[in-house]
């Protein structure tokens, strides 16, 4: 359960920032103004810190 | 000529200023190994974000990711996305690379190879190659301080003899500092460089075109195919992205500065918390993005190497000359802050494993601290000597850099979490990753669009565990 809990929080933003990428490789729809393909990435990058957290949560750290 | 020295004016202060504002932050200055090349490992979470941030944003984050965006477009947006997953590899990475920093005493990257594997040659190939691939590194900076100052100067001083200078002034810093002396002035580096970005990636759009979104609707009607990667086997198309970015996100932290500064720490609680906070930082790419983009648009026509510099003409021709030095002045800290770790990781490598492991020279703690010393103004010098004597030829030799420090992370991860691994196994891998890479990219061979450093890798960690399971483990040494 544990390693589990640890693999899906370091591997969902780490699949969606590469292998999910070419499936939204697309300009529209704009989202905030800015090009789908930007708007993914920058969203990913934005909720990462929340995954790290959790994995810190996870392993008692924090 | 009055704004030439206006803006350079302004480069020259900030420059001076940052020095001297470190020098009278520090406290004290060092003189153990432990203090001058790890900060004393006392580094906590705030201090240790300002230095990754300022080792980790150079001045090819500044020119080159706006000139991929100016030259390519959506290629560049793998800059924002690497570095993030760089971090989350790193929470596991770092506080492992602390602890066994921490418990055995070590100084540099090699020292991680001589304490894991206690294999003498092994950490010596280590220790040359991190050595050798430095060097051009530091050139590459130079070459970026020279495109600074050249726009500082309006083209009309001699900006090489501006780059030797302030290049020498900040060797002079750091031979006296070390890397507290870094850390320091990383604080100033990246004020400036967050203001500078938030000039040139919101002010600019703003001003042109309205707003950063109208920048993009005519992005829309004028380059559409700029904002998404090519087909999947096309250069810089989806397939070299995805391996753009795990190489690259692999490899993040493999740098010989970037293993110094988890030394460097006050626990590993720090680099969690750094691992965890650091991608906000990477969102600052944004600006630089939005910043290349309306380059764009606004000056068309740029090819070659000038894409480099495309904000940058911007900035010169439509804005008052010191707007234009203080955009430079960020930019030339951005060339010379990162140029002080690396050197400091270079010369403490030179020392501590090669002259002190392998020929028992300089041993004592203040032998040692004089011997790095001696040898961050000689590499400071070196690099200065390779940079006016061969420019361009360089740039091949920056390959090694980019392609063969990532080949050190099998070693590194396989090493913390694989008990299985053995010497002759990541031995094996890294050698032959190396030579794979560094063959594929000099002749820019890229089967199937795949980044040619990510099949090196891909070759390194089978060699590794596969070697690995047919040789016999030692007891393991952490």
């Amino acid at each position: 359960m544990h390693a589990r809990m640890r693999f899906l929080l370091a591997g969902i933003p780490i699949v969606a920032l590469t292998i999910a990428v070419p499936f939204v490789n697309r300009a529209e729809p704009r989202i905030f103004g800015l090009p789908l393909l930007l708007a993914w990435i920058a969203f990913w990058v934005i909720v990462t810190p929340a995954f790290v957290w959790g994995l810190g949560r996870v392993d008692h750290r924090w | 000529m009055v704004n030439a020295v206006s803006s350079l004016g302004i480069v020259f202060t900030v420059v001076v200023g940052t020095i001297l504002f470190a020098l009278f932050s520090l406290r004290r200055i060092a003189m153990s190994p432990q203090e001058y090349i790890v900060g004393g490992r006392g580094f906590g979470a705030v201090f240790l974000w300002v230095l990754l941030a300022g080792e980790i944003y150079t001045s090819f984050t500044f020119l080159g990711a706006a000139g991929w965006t100016y030259g390519f477009g959506a290629p560049a947006f793998y800059i924002m996305a690497y570095g993030t997953v760089g971090y989350i590899f790193g929470y596991f990475l770092l506080p492992r690379i602390w602890q066994i920093g921490k418990e055995r005493g070590l100084l540099t990257a090699p020292d991680f190879f001589s304490a894991r594997y206690g294999n003498k040659p092994l950490a010596t190939f280590a220790a040359l190659v991190y050595a050798v691939s430095i060097l051009p590194y530091v050139t590459l900076q130079l070459s970026g301080l020279q495109i600074f100052l050249t726009y500082a100067g309006y083209g009309r001083v001699d900006a090489q003899l501006g780059a030797i200078i302030s290049f020498v002034a900040i060797v002079l810093f750091v031979f006296a500092t070390g890397l507290r002396g870094t850390a320091w002035a990383s604080i100033i580096k990246d004020a400036l460089v967050i203001g500078a970005l938030l000039f040139v990636g919101l002010a600019i759009p703003i001003q042109f075109f309205g707003s950063p979104v109208t920048m993009f609707d005519q992005m829309m009607r004028a380059h559409p195919s700029a904002l998404v990667l090519g087909s999947a086997t096309a250069p810089k198309g989806t397939i070299w992205y995805v391996s753009t970015v795990l190489l690259t996100g692999i490899g993040f932290f493999m740098g010989p500065h970037s293993v110094a500064a988890a030394y460097s720490a006050k626990d590993a609680s720090v680099l969690r918390r750094n691992a965890m906070l650091l991608p906000v930082y990477q969102l600052i790419m944004l600006l630089v993005f939005f910043a290349g983009f309306s380059a764009l648009l606004i000056a068309p026509g740029l090819t070659g190497t000038a894409v480099d510099q495309s904000f940058l003409v911007v900035v010169q021709r439509f804005y008052p000359s010191w707007v234009l030095g203080f955009v430079c002045a960020a930019g030339a800290l951005c060339s010379l802050i990162p140029s002080t770790a690396l050197l400091l990781s270079a010369a403490s490598i030179l020392a501590k494993n090669i002259a002190g492991d392998l020929f028992s020279i300089a041993l004592s703690d203040r032998n040692r601290v004089i011997l790095t010393r001696t040898l961050v103004a000689a590499l400071g010098l070196g690099a200065l000597v390779l940079w006016i004597a061969l420019k361009t030829t360089l740039v091949s030799m920056l390959l090694l850099y980019y392609n063969g420090i990532t080949q050190f992370a099998p070693a590194f991860f396989l090493g913390f979490f694989w008990r299985r691994t053995t010497t002759a196994g990541v031995a094996t891998g890294l050698i032959a990753g190396i030579t794979l890479a560094v063959f594929l990219a000099s002749r820019s061979i890229a089967p199937f669009g795949i980044n040619p450093g990510f099949i090196a890798l891909t070759l390194n960690v089978t060699l590794a565990i596969t070697i690995s399971l047919l040789t016999k483990t030692k007891e393991p040494a952490i």
